[in-house]
């Protein structure tokens, strides 16, 4: 291999992507949309039920009965009338989920065995499960106050999470959209990359080159490269504007690093195939909509499917996650660095391979 | 223009067509789309609490856990999985029901219960989960709460994010075979210069026109109405719902036409429809959220075609309802028609004095050995 040749390959190669206004307008564009829709997405997870609430004659017990519920994740808004509890529903003041209104006298009556009447009101859009458990809170209100306790042993919330505790602190949608947008940023280099390979195929370029001291050596080298370069470049400069450069800033780079290789030789495989700019496109989505289910995966709560902790892309998705959103080390990612570089031998390995051939038979 | 011409091309474009990554992506794409959204993304806006159950004893509380709505329950067999998935955060949160608790329940002994729930699942799940779960242990135990709770629905029950989503998969479908196969015939024939040798046949830039336009609006409003069937939104009207679906395809099918006349090559056509192809798509996010100013959404032209549909297929509306909408939708259609003539008539002359002929374009092994 010649590094004067492959850099005089890899400096056309840059200078011909600086010139295609399609590649560097979905680049640009890509990265201001990936970077807008992120500050835009919710850095917050509302994980409370909020719930409106009119008791005359009841703060005192409500107070002491209601005492843990913010922490807990129920939040309540006492209305001084039910037509004001009902108005603010209506209006959809402060996200109320729904509203009590506890009829005046109502110890009195349960006690007395009367069986008061509490009206709850709930928004039409109001979930089912929400609906439900809201009417079961008041029973079981109206049951504590009457001093039936529950006929089972149950534990309280506090006492039954398994697992690290998020409450309060959960993953937000912004945190799990980033491996997305990290994916979708090497993506358009891998169709980028195809079609700059496919160019130098259909225009016989590569032969041309091959006729001068270069070696196809050389040209496999300078592609190999230039692919690497194009998505590492941009996936860096995307995380910078996402401002989560900062966070293991090691174990980061090298993850995205990986990450560029293995979306090369998916590049230089679906350019190899020599389509114009059309078939570019759809070949290489043969390959990136099977690749992009991990990241999507992520956006789903609990461990994804076997299947997909089988595909390439899985050990990007899970390192990104691991040391943007916990914080991870090298040592905790090593598991997914190390199935990464192994996708990376075989993607490139069979990318280089197939380009190998194809330009052989030119 | 030739009617006789115009059936000529539709019909060579319709034996070519299957050949076209294009079209197969416009004809896939819908099917694609709704499995996504119902299948997946229904799911991650409007989540349910997720109960895993461990019956070890037959218990009326499973039965009843199962029957509630809202809640997605599973029965497992095995406690250690069981805690194990709400840990891994697959289930928010668990029940294990020993042997004989409807009897202990219901004898007053207050059996205990296994309660779990997952550390990453949201708080006001665990409350929905537990309140419900002392609910349902009430109801076995057949005590009859000291309060009845009367409900009071307030306001209209919401769509379902499925439904809200219909319109822009609508949209999407119309616009990329509408707007794209139309272009990108076009240019092809540009392209391959096919186009500059029709011209010198008895065949006219409009007939040429006509028949790209004609292909996409066809496969516009067969895809426009394939999603609409899949979604299961067809309404009560499908015939006025399909006329609607009509107008945004010829609508969509003449933007096409103006595009495939000004962009030089595909990628031109690509980079402008990733530009500013929002500007065509964007009254469907009005649906999504609804809560956004609706009069922003009447400045796009699709909506007129949008909203009856909308209308028609989910709010039941009938034709007379939607004719306004539709008759705005109609005149820019026709509004269209003198730009797409107009535009005709440049690529014409300037493909006789070669101004907009595509450059020399990259021909293809096969091609070569073809000439």
């Amino acid at each position: 291999m010649n590094g004067r040749v492959v850099w005089a390959i890899l400096k056309k190669d840059l200078w011909a992507f600086s010139r295609d206004r399609l590649w560097m307008t979905l680049t640009v564009i890509g990265i201001a949309f990936y970077v807008i829709v992120y500050w835009l997405l919710p850095d917050t997870v509302d994980e409370s039920l909020k719930l409106g609430l009119h008791a005359p004659g009841l703060e005192d017990v409500l107070g002491t009965a209601l005492a843990g519920a913010p922490e807990q994740g129920l939040a309540v808004t006492t209305f001084s009338t039910e037509e004001a509890l009902a108005s603010a529903l209506e209006a959809g003041d402060g996200d109320l989920v729904a509203g009590l209104a506890i009829p005046e006298g109502f110890i009195a009556d349960v006690r007395a065995g009367a069986r008061p009447v509490v009206t709850l009101y709930v928004p039409g859009e109001a979930p089912a499960e929400v609906r439900d458990a809201i009417g079961g809170f008041a029973s079981e209100l109206a049951f504590a106050i009457a001093g039936t306790p529950p006929p089972a042993d149950v534990p309280g919330l506090t006492e039954v999470v398994v697992g690290r505790d998020r409450a309060g602190d959960q993953v937000t949608l912004r945190e799990s959209f980033r491996p997305i947008f990290v994916f979708f940023a090497l993506m358009i280099e891998v169709f980028a990359l195809a079609a700059l390979v496919a160019g130098e195929i259909s225009r016989r370029t590569v032969v041309a080159l091959l006729v001068t001291p270069a070696r196809l050596v050389d040209f496999l080298a300078a592609k190999t490269i230039l692919g690497t370069l194009l998505a590492f470049a941009e996936a860096v400069l995307l995380m910078a504007l996402l401002d989560v450069l900062g966070v293991g800033t090691g174990p980061l780079l090298v993850t995205l690093l990986l990450g560029s290789v293995l979306v090369t030789g998916i590049g230089l495989l679906a350019g190899s195939s020599g389509k114009d700019f059309l078939g570019i496109i759809f070949y290489a989505m043969a390959f990136v909509l099977p690749l992009a289910v991990p990241a999507f995966a992520v956006l789903f709560p609990g461990t994804a499917a076997a299947w997909v902790r089988m595909l390439p892309t899985y050990g990007l998705v899970n390192a990104i996650v691991g040391i943007t959103t916990e914080g991870a080390g090298f040592g905790d990612i090593a598991g997914d660095l190390a199935a990464l570089v192994v996708w990376c031998f075989v993607s490139l390995a069979i990318g280089l391979l197939v380009l190998r051939r194809k330009v052989a038979t030119l | 223009m030739k009617t006789s011409n115009v059936l000529m091309l539709l019909r060579k474009d319709l034996r070519l067509g299957p050949r076209s990554p294009l079209l197969l992506y416009a004809l896939v794409l819908p099917v694609l789309l709704t499995l996504l959204v119902r299948g997946v993304f229904g799911s991650l806006f409007d989540p349910q609490p997720r109960l895993g159950i461990v019956d070890l004893g037959g218990s009326e509380l499973t039965v009843q856990a199962e029957a509630l709505d809202g809640f997605d329950v599973v029965v497992l067999t095995d406690a250690d999985a069981l805690r194990r998935q709400v840990e891994d955060n697959d289930l928010d949160g668990g029940l294990v029901i020993p042997p004989g608790f409807d009897d202990a329940v219901r004898a007053g002994e207050r059996p205990g219960l296994e309660f779990v729930v997952g550390g990453e699942s949201l708080a006001s799940n665990r409350i929905l989960i537990a309140v419900t779960t002392l609910d349902l242990i009430r109801r076995v135990a057949g005590e009859e709460p000291p309060a009845e709770v009367r409900i009071v629905t307030i306001g209209d029950e919401g769509l379902a994010i499925e439904t809200r989503l219909v319109p822009a998969l609508v949209m999407l479908a119309v616009a990329i075979a509408g707007v794209m196969v139309s272009a990108a015939s076009l240019i092809q024939e540009k392209e391959k210069r096919t186009l500059d040798a029709l011209l010198v046949t008895p065949v006219s830039i409009f007939d040429v026109l006509a028949a790209k336009g004609a292909m996409g609006a066809l496969l516009a409003v067969l895809t426009g109405v394939a999603t609409l069937l899949l979604n299961g939104a067809l309404g009560p009207a499908p015939i006025a719902l399909t006329f609607a679906v009509l107008i945004g395809a010829v609508m969509m099918a003449e933007i096409g036409l103006l595009l495939g006349i000004w962009s030089k090559d595909q990628n031109t056509m690509f980079t402008a429809w990733k530009s500013g192809g929002i500007l065509i798509l964007f009254p469907a996010i009005f649906y999504v959220w609804p809560g956004l100013p609706a009069w922003i959404a009447k400045l796009g032209p699709t909506y007129y075609f949008l909203q009856p549909m909308f209308a028609l297929s989910i709010e039941g509306a009938s034709l007379g309802d939607v004719a306004p909408q539709l008759a705005v939708g109609l005149l820019i259609c026709a509004a269209l028609v003198p730009a797409v003539i107009a535009a005709g008539r440049w690529l014409e002359g300037a493909r006789g004095s070669g101004a907009a002929a595509a450059p020399a374009v990259e021909v293809e092994a096969e091609e070569l050995a073809e000439v």
